[in-house]
């Protein structure tokens, strides 16, 4: 099965943080997708434990210069 | 998933211009738009000797009698040929799927954003040919299109979808907030779409912007630092990659008691939520004074 990759570069501002909770919250548990932008997205890591801690695993794939990829994985 | 930039953003460049202006942006490649079908053998030899990546081939229209050239350009480059949506006539697809199959090329029907087009043509697709040698290229306007039925569609397409084309991304995205862009992708992601994604510019008159665009630096300046107590920065029209170090850039140059209003075109939750977590506890105080829909305003005042 292809993975799921969510390149957020194409997605207009505002609607960016949604499009990847929207993303993350369709998922079942230990289940992952990679999140594909053009800096390092380490607000929404804070975002991410501000709301939905204990639930997610985050590793950075590719850390820039010009892309990074990080692999967000729901818990079991 | 790769995310690849049409030529016809940059009309004239050079293939190892516009590939150089990929790498900076950190795009994976190149759809090639092909004016004159007829030395595609020329054209397939020069992507070779550059070494820039191509990741599709685009015709404005194919003749029967051109159909074998194109398909065999795109067997030996790899990648599939879209051609925009009409351009033939679907009593043609029994031959030119057996043109592209014993090439071993692929034709990416163009598709706009219909789910009941986009079923009627996956059906098509479905008795002419196999998904090798046929498939969908989706031509998506979201400045103009409904967006509403893209899970429907999405799913119509299937696995002949190889190809989405993305009109007006780039330097023009910020007229497609709002749209429902952002759900069409999640949704497209969530499907485990595994082709390209090309970036085409909307209309002509935005070629200037998309010039601008490849050949921008990196971070911009932040604020305007004449008032020691308060600090306005807008960021709307700082690129998305270049805010969050013109923010904290900001922040960071704020002197005790100095405020720094924030005037962004999303939800700054994230903003706070970082400080929370990287400043210490106390050291600022966070107020979303406007709450959108379209602009917000934050205001953080450093103690």
């Amino acid at each position: 099965m292809a993975p799921i990759d969510l390149d957020i570069r194409i997605v207009p501002p505002r609607e960016k943080h949604p499009t990847i909770f929207r993303t993350f919250d369709a998922l079942a548990p230990g289940e992952a997708f990679t999140l594909i932008n053009d800096h390092d997205p380490f607000p929404l890591r804070h975002q991410f434990e501000a709301t939905r801690a204990g639930t997610f695993s985050w590793t950075y794939v590719e850390n820039g210069p010009a892309v990074w990829r990080v692999r967000i994985e729901k818990s079991n | 998933m790769p995310l690849a930039l049409s030529s016809a953003a940059a009309p004239g460049q050079p293939l190892a211009a516009l590939d150089r202006a990929c790498r900076g942006r950190g795009l994976d490649g190149v759809e090639l738009v092909i004016d004159a079908p007829a030395d595609l053998d020329a054209q397939v030899a020069a992507v070779h000797a550059s070494g820039a990546r191509v990741l599709a081939l685009r015709v404005a229209t194919l003749a029967v009698a051109d159909a074998p050239a194109l398909a065999a350009a795109s067997a030996r480059l790899g990648v599939p040929a879209s051609i925009p949506p009409d351009a033939i006539a679907l009593a043609a697809l029994p031959a030119l799927a057996d043109v592209f199959a014993r090439a071993g090329g692929r034709l990416l029907l163009g598709q706009r954003t219909h789910v009941g087009e986009m079923a009627a043509l996956a059906g098509a697709i479905g008795v002419s040919g196999d998904l090798a040698s046929l498939g969908i290229a989706w031509e998506l306007r979201p400045t103009t299109e409904r967006l509403d039925d893209a899970g429907a569609i999405i799913f119509a397409a299937g696995e002949r979808l190889g190809l989405v084309r993305l009109h007006g991304g780039g330097p023009e995205q910020r007229a497609q907030d709002g749209r429902g862009l952002g759900p069409l992708l999640a949704d497209l992601a969530l499907s485990r779409y595994a082709g390209p994604i090309v970036l085409c510019p909307s209309a002509p008159a935005q070629l200037p912007r998309w010039d601008a665009w490849l050949t921008a630096e990196g971070v911009t300046a932040c604020g305007n630092g004449q008032d020691p107590h308060r600090l306005d920065v807008d960021v709307r029209d700082v690129e998305p990659r270049d805010r969050l170090a013109t923010i904290l850039g900001a922040y960071h140059a704020l002197g005790p008691g100095a405020t720094l209003h924030l005037t962004v075109d999303h939800d700054p939750s994230c903003m706070r939520y970082t400080l929370e977590a990287t400043e210490p506890a106390g050291s600022f105080e966070f107020r979303t004074v406007l709450h959108g829909p379209e602009v917000w305003r934050a205001e953080v005042t450093r103690r």
